[in-house]
């Protein structure tokens, strides 16, 4: 296994630029997700990383050895393809034999891996036959058998569920989550797929637009978004966001109203804050922590426009006169109907700031994302 | 859907489908006169023929005629000519399109988009255009003149077997040869384990398209190849034509020879010729 | 693709490179500028006009193109009207049979051209013919086939129709095909019949294939050589003479290499003029 270190990393086609300067450490037997809006250069920066793609400044090192001019096969690397990519001509064993014979090991040795291999993705009875004579799903174990026999340092996989059927992505979720403890190996995978990324990744790489946004484990990317885009881009449904202006500052307390609200709230933040009043800020509110609860402090009225009830859960589109209306995510047998006039409560501590060029104003973290990350991880964001 | 379409159109449909299948099948049979009545001339005398009746049937003189035929003219020697170089350029025109179709597919380089869009010109410019100058090259120059090489080396160029692999290939996963690239094999192999096998069934229509048209050729070979001994069929026939001292009957044998193959040939490979002719032709 | 892998493309693409250079692109050029020299005089000597001044003068070439173009205007029409029928009623699902009607109309594209050009200076034989009997047999009298132009050019014409109009019925069935069928359904159901269905639903889904049927059958027309050789020997007269064997025989008989290619590229530009003019009238911005 081995850790991927990645410097100023640059890719462009033509006059359009992919990769704008990448600087990311993969550590040893780590689970990254690349997640991001589509186009971003999740794919490319995984194909440069494969060496599927030239790379056109900046160095990737795979195991402390620079590997820009290795050529992909030395470069001890796997790769799963969203389309499978198998071998439509030749049986399951024939394609998880193709690489290893390439690499001339000794006839035992493949068969070997080949058996253990198959037995790992229950695959054994499947080995004499043709891809297509295979589910989607055997077929995406047999490419994922394909890159395990290699035994490689650093498994990639590109969206490798998203041709899978809801319920398929879920136990397969479940398998490759089982195979990372089981391989102890190093894997990288793109997804646009945020659930797949927060349940998966020991770390998230979360890139927009050729550049990275941000890189932290799910729970800080949640809860200490580094600027308005992650914030927005993460969790579902979407973070509400509201325009507010500063209207007193004392220390790490900044408080600040908007026309969403009754009355002025104030923010604890991690550090002392030095906001003159009339700053304008974003304040987003997770639609999780906008609930019908007396004991909460502060509250946003509005008429009911849409309930869906998603079964657990309720999301309730408030409307309250501004362009767009406010999300509550509450519980799914919330007693309300279309047209009700209804109050969602929310407390001050769960609102996060951001200035208007959308970075965040660090907070002290609420006392339950506390818990779940560590007293440390408040220093993150 | 069915049935409200038949209850819209009722009797229109009945008379629609006698009159439409009645009129193809006069079509059908005008079509196939011509390859009936040309096994029937086959085998007849010349006296017959010329009897001026209509022959309607098969006469017993087919093998007289064949005789009479070698005996003018080893048309069994030009068949397996035509064959020879039929194959020949069927083989390596297949090899030369399918490597550079492979090339114009699957990599991206300096000079790709020009040579493609080069390939295209060339299938508007009319083979004739450079009969008279490929003559002067290959066969003054590089003295190429009665030799299969000769005839064979134009149809290695063909900017419609290139372009028809270049649209073959393309529509394979470029992930699958990129799998195999991180596999560890060479472009070599790629392209001879992985891609080749993959397009097997467009290379066959290919290759039936391109041996057809060797077999056709009648302006190059008729320019190149200069003795009785090295002419391919439609060259031997033509030969005959111009005698005019061949009977009937026994050119009709000839023609029974050149043609019967490739028509049993369709009968059984249809899907694949049509499928070859529409890909070159839309793709 | 494969980075850091300059060469092997080149590798790959060499051969075609090699052939195309020395089998099409030297003589494309050669032959060009063969066209600007007087290749009677020895040595051969560079006039500018000496060959293709000679062409609009020359009364014989005129006339070969003259006769070249009753083809492309008469019999390319009539076939390409006929191919689409064929095609339609191929594809309708009223048709029973239909491997019969195809093997029928699709046999002819693997005959050679020598071998039915002979079929059919035989059955259009003026004196023993089979056509000429069968119009005998319904009472209506000989038709000088190869002994007057008109039938002279009516026999290749109708030779052309029966080999090509399964080659164009084929690109124009793929076509239809291609066509969702979908569009068809929701037309039904707005009541539309089989005939206006024809007229605006798949005619004008048809018009980039026919142009392209159209444009590869002019190429194909101005290139005529095979069966007017074999079935008239361009007579009578020079009747049914095409350009192209007027090449011929400049270019392989007379041995006036000039003159020939100033002719071939003559074909040349008159087919890239007249595809542009059909690709002008159907107004098609398709890429077929
Ligand atoms: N071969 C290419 N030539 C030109 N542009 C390309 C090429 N490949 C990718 N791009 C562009 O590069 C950008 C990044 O593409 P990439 O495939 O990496 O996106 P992605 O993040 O994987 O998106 P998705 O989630 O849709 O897979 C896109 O804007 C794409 O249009
Ligand atoms: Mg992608």
């Amino acid at each position: 296994m081995a850790n991927v270190d990645i410097k100023e990393l640059r890719k462009n086609y033509g006059a359009l630029d992919v990769i704008k300067g990448i600087n990311l450490s993969i550590r040893e037997k780590e689970f990254t997700c690349f997640l991001g809006p589509s186009g971003c250069g999740k794919s490319t920066l995984l194909r440069m990383i494969a060496g599927l793609e030239d790379i056109d400044e900046g160095t990737l090192a795979i195991g402390n050895k620079v590997m820009n001019d290795v050529p992909a096969a030395k470069r001890n690397i796997s790769m799963v393809f969203q389309s499978y990519a198998l071998y439509p001509h030749m049986t399951v064993r024939q394609n998880m034999e193709f690489g290893l014979k390439l690499l001339k090991l000794p006839k035992e040795e493949i068969e070997l891996r080949i058996s253990e291999t198959a037995q790992i993705l229950q695959l054994t009875p499947y080995l004499d036959r043709l891809p297509k004579q295979l589910s989607g799903g055997q077929r995406q174990r047999v490419a994922i058998g394909r890159a395990i026999v290699k035994r490689p340092q650093v498994f990639l996989l590109d969206e490798p569920l998203s041709n899978l059927d809801a319920a398929l992505r879920v136990s397969m979720r479940v398998e490759l989550a089982r195979l990372h403890e089981e391989l102890d190996a190093t894997m990288i995978y793109v997804t646009h797929d945020q659930i797949e990324a927060m349940t998966l990744a020991d770390r998230v790489v979360v890139m927009r637009d050729g550049q990275i946004e941000q890189v932290g484990t799910p729970l800080e990317l949640l809860h200490s978004p580094k600027n308005l885009f992650v914030a927005q881009f993460i969790g579902s449904p979407k973070i509400n966001s509201f325009d507010v202006e500063v209207v007193g500052n004392h220390g790490t307390q900044v408080t600040v109203t908007g026309q969403a609200f009754s009355k002025p709230l104030t923010v604890e933040m991690a550090n002392a804050a030095n906001l003159s009043s009339g700053t304008r800020l974003t304040l987003c509110l997770r639609p999780h922590r906008l609930r019908n609860d007396t004991n909460l402090e502060h509250q946003i009225t509005g008429t009911v426009q849409l309930i869906e009830r998603l079964g657990s859960e309720s999301l309730i589109h408030l409307d309250i006169g501004l362009p767009d209306p406010v999300i509550s995510s509450s519980e799914g047998t919330a007693p309300v109907r279309r047209g009700d006039q209804i109050s969602l409560r929310f407390s001050a501590q769960n609102c996060l700031l951001f200035d208007t060029q959308g970075a965040a104003l660090p907070r002290k973290l609420p006392a339950d994302a506390q818990a779940l990350m560590g007293t440390d991880a408040q220093h993150v964001a | 859907m069915r049935s409200a379409t038949k209850r819209l159109f009722p009797k229109a449909d009945r008379w629609a489908k006698i009159s439409l299948n009645f009129f193809m099948l006069i079509v059908a049979i005008v079509w196939l006169t011509p390859l009936w009545m040309m096994t029937i001339y086959a085998s007849h005398d010349d006296q017959m023929i010329f009897s001026g009746s209509i022959i309607a049937h098969h006469g017993g003189q087919f093998l007289e005629n064949f005789a009479e035929l070698q005996s003018k003219q080893d048309f069994v020697r030009a068949i397996i000519n035509s064959v020879i170089v039929a194959s020949a350029g069927t083989f390596f025109g297949l090899v030369v399109s399918s490597l550079a179709g492979y090339a114009l597919a699957r990599f991206k380089f300096a000079g790709a988009k020009a040579i493609f869009a080069m390939i295209i010109f060339i299938l508007a410019v009319p083979g004739i255009a450079i009969v008279i100058p490929e003559y002067v090259i290959l066969v003054r120059y590089m003295g190429l003149s009665n030799t299969y090489f000769g005839v064979v080396l134009p149809y290695l160029a063909n900017a419609l077997g290139v372009f028809f692999m270049r649209q073959t290939f393309l529509a394979l996963p470029q992930e699958i040869m990129e799998a195999a690239y991180l596999d560890g094999a060479s472009e070599l192999r790629i392209f001879a384990k992985i891609a080749l096998p993959l397009v097997r069934p467009a290379m066959a229509s290919l290759a039936i398209i391109l041996f057809i048209a060797c077999w056709n050729d009648y302006l190059w070979p008729l320019l190149v190849l200069t003795t009785e001994a090295r002419q391919t069929a439609p060259i031997a026939l033509g030969r005959l034509v111009g005698l005019n001292t061949v009977a009937w009957g026994p050119m009709m044998v000839g023609v029974t020879l050149m043609t019967i193959p490739f028509v049993t040939l369709f009968l059984l490979l249809q899907r694949q010729i049509v499928s070859g002719i529409a890909n070159g032709a839309i793709k | 693709m494969s980075p850091k892998n300059r060469i092997t493309p080149y590798a790959f693409i060499a051969p075609y490179l090699i052939a195309f250079g020395c089998l099409w692109l030297i003589p494309i050029i050669y032959s060009f500028s063969m066209s600007f020299f007087n290749t009677r005089a020895r040595p051969w000597k560079f006039d500018m006009l000496h060959n293709w001044g000679r062409l609009f003068e020359d009364a014989l070439f005129l006339a070969t193109l003259k006769n070249t173009f009753l083809i492309i205007l008469v019999q390319v029409p009539f076939m390409l009207a006929l191919a689409v029928i064929f095609a339609v009623f191929l594809n309708s699902k009223l048709l029973f049979l239909k491997g019969i009607y195809r093997f029928a109309i699709f046999a002819p594209i693997v005959v050679a051209d020598a071998a039915y050009a002979v079929i059919f200076r035989l059955l259009f034989n003026d004196d023993f013919g089979f056509v000429n009997q069968l119009l005998n047999a319904v009472g209506i009298a000989d038709i000088a086939w190869t002994g007057s132009s008109a039938g002279a050019i009516a026999l290749i014409s109708i030779s052309l129709t029966w080999r090509w109009t399964g080659y164009n019925a084929v690109i124009i069935l793929a076509g239809l095909q291609s066509i969702p069928k979908d569009i068809y359904e929701a037309s039904e159901l707005d009541g539309a019949s089989r005939f206006t269905q024809f007229l605006y639903i798949t005619l004008p889904n048809l018009k980039p294939v026919i142009l392209l049927c159209l444009v590869l059958s002019t190429f194909g027309t101005l290139q005529l050589f095979t069966e007017p050789t074999l079935l008239t020997e361009g007579g009578p007269g020079v009747s049914t003479t095409t350009v192209a064997m007027y090449m011929y025989q400049q270019g392989f008989k007379s041995f006036n290499f000039g003159y020939g290619s100033a002719i071939a590229y003559f074909i040349v530009f008159i087919g890239l003029g007249l595809s542009l003019i059909q690709f002008k009238l159907l107004g098609s911005k398709s890429d077929a």
